[in-house]
């Protein structure tokens, strides 16, 4: 089968779960036995990727039941916990119904209520205080750590210099490198986020998902995206690192969804707020 | 989502059947039947995590089963959910550990209305292998061919989901991730075992 080939049969499939099926391409399936076994790979293939999605679809459901009932115990019930030697968990102490206790709380509650105002409103003015785009750029920025498995068996001069922390080294060395691939790329951008150049990390990052896209590939997608966003950050520029990891957030499979859902949204939204004054 | 919806069999198997719901009556699923075969697992050797393991692949087994239009209703459904749950943690114990005690013990533990699940316990196995070459074929490629083949989105919806710029890169994306799924499947010796099989 031909490329071309292929394509028609794909097409055709996409096209039998729409209701507009080719006949002449259902006819070639019937006559040509390595169409008919292209035809059956490709109905696997699909049949596969419906099975992972159901069953990627009921883990989610799996786990979120989980945490509901890992969430704290339901009202009208309370749960005290008793201190126990060092060397022993904390073990809840049995579940009582709340009436008698829920006396003493109200007696308490306007207090409280009061103190946890003041508590929130002091929070929230401090917050609006300490948090901008660099002092999230500071929380958020972690150092990559070069996985080894992914390049070749000799480590290049380049990912050597990485290794090493020499960052004019790693500059220089993607500089004068003739053919730049992702890899050549995304480590001058680390690089420059290390010395502080977030304009030329912008560029890098921005270069390696633009090579992704135009050769349909995805080396350091990921990488390049979560570190795009961090270099928004570091030029103090919430506004263009939002939508990249509010993209990332919602994206389960993204490599860097559980860094970026870990993130205070809270506080980045203030920063954002700050910046658009 | 719905919390806690109830269903009788038949509006759960209608539910499936339409698509409609799905995740309300996965949840339900969970509640009404994730315990009592956890239960069963983990009285016969099994880890929690097995348990979960198992009740997972049976219930993406059960929708599968309900939605290709197979399910008889022979059996109830907690019925059924039993039977395969069972079946397939036994054709596990029998992977893992041969001795015929096992098998003993699996035996008189059976119901004996329990359905016949055997060729489902196959078609699971077989869907089990596939989806881990789905895994091999890296996450972007996972991702375009899910928001396509299983969320059923259209090019245009996908570009907003993806980092490419316009639908062609998209469609072009889908093609090679298409073929490279059909080529792994293609190179795997036991569903190439298969194949011969049906060809036979």
């Amino acid at each position: 089968m031909t490329p071309e080939e292929t394509r028609k049969l794909i097409d055709h499939l996409d096209e039998s779960h729409t209701g507009r099926p080719s006949p002449s391409i259902e006819q070639l399936i019937d006559q040509d036995p390595q169409a008919a076994q292209e035809w059956y790979y490709l109905n696997l293939a699909v049949d596969a990727v419906r099975n992972a999605g159901l069953h990627e679809q009921v883990g989610f459901i799996k786990e979120s039941l989980r945490k509901e009932q890992n969430a704290p115990a339901k009202p009208g019930y309370t749960e005290e916990y008793i201190a126990v030697p060092a060397n022993q968990a904390t073990r809840p102490a049995a579940k009582r119904p709340s009436g008698a206790i829920i006396r003493s709380i109200g007696k308490y509650s306007m207090r409280a209520a009061a103190v946890m105002l003041i508590i929130t409103s002091g929070t929230v003015v401090y917050k609006y205080i300490t948090v901008s785009s660099s002092s999230l750029y500071d929380r958020y920025f972690g150092s990559y750590v070069l996985n080894t498995s992914r390049g070749e068996a000799t480590e290049s001069p380049i990912v050597q210099a990485y290794d090493t922390k020499d960052w004019n080294k790693v500059l220089s060395l993607a500089g004068t490198a003739g053919a730049k691939d992702n890899q050549v790329e995304f480590l001058a951008g680390m690089a420059d986020l290390q010395l502080n150049h977030c304009s030329d990390a912008i560029t890098h990052f921005e270069q390696v998902i633009a090579a992704n896209a135009q050769a349909s590939t995805d080396f350091y997608q990921d990488e390049a995206e979560y570190y795009l966003a961090i270099s928004w950050l570091a030029c103090r520029k919430v506004n263009q690192a939002m939508p990249i990891l509010e993209k990332i957030k919602a994206d389960p499979h993204h490599q860097y969804h559980q860094k970026v859902a870990e993130m205070s949204f809270f506080d980045l939204r203030l920063a954002q707020y700050k910046e658009n004054k | 989502m719905r919390a806690q919806e109830q269903y009788t069999d038949a509006e759960l198997i209608a539910a499936i059947s339409a698509g409609r719901e799905l995740n309300d009556a996965i949840q339900y699923i969970y509640r009404q039947y994730s315990q009592a075969t956890s239960s069963f697992i983990m009285q016969h050797g099994g880890s929690e995590q097995d348990a979960d393991d198992i009740f997972q692949e049976t219930v993406v087994a059960f929708i599968e089963v309900v939605q290709k239009g197979k399910y008889r209703g022979e059996a109830s459904v907690k019925t059924f959910l039993n039977s395969i749950a069972r079946n397939y943690w036994f054709n596990e114990i029998k992977k893992r550990d041969r001795s015929g005690l096992r098998d003993k013990q699996f035996e008189l533990s059976r119901e004996k209305n329990e359905a016949d699940v055997s060729h489902y316990i196959s078609e699971m196995e077989r869907k089990r292998q596939l989806r881990d070459l789905v895994d091999q074929l890296g996450e972007s490629c996972r991702k375009v061919l899910l928001l396509f083949y299983y969320e059923n989105l259209s090019m245009k919806e996908m570009v907003e989901h993806l980092p490419y710029d316009n639908e062609q890169v998209v469609r072009n994306k889908k093609y090679k991730c298409l073929q490279a799924l059909a080529g792994l499947i293609k190179d795997n010796p036991a569903i190439a075992r298969q194949m011969q099989e049906i060809l036979k």
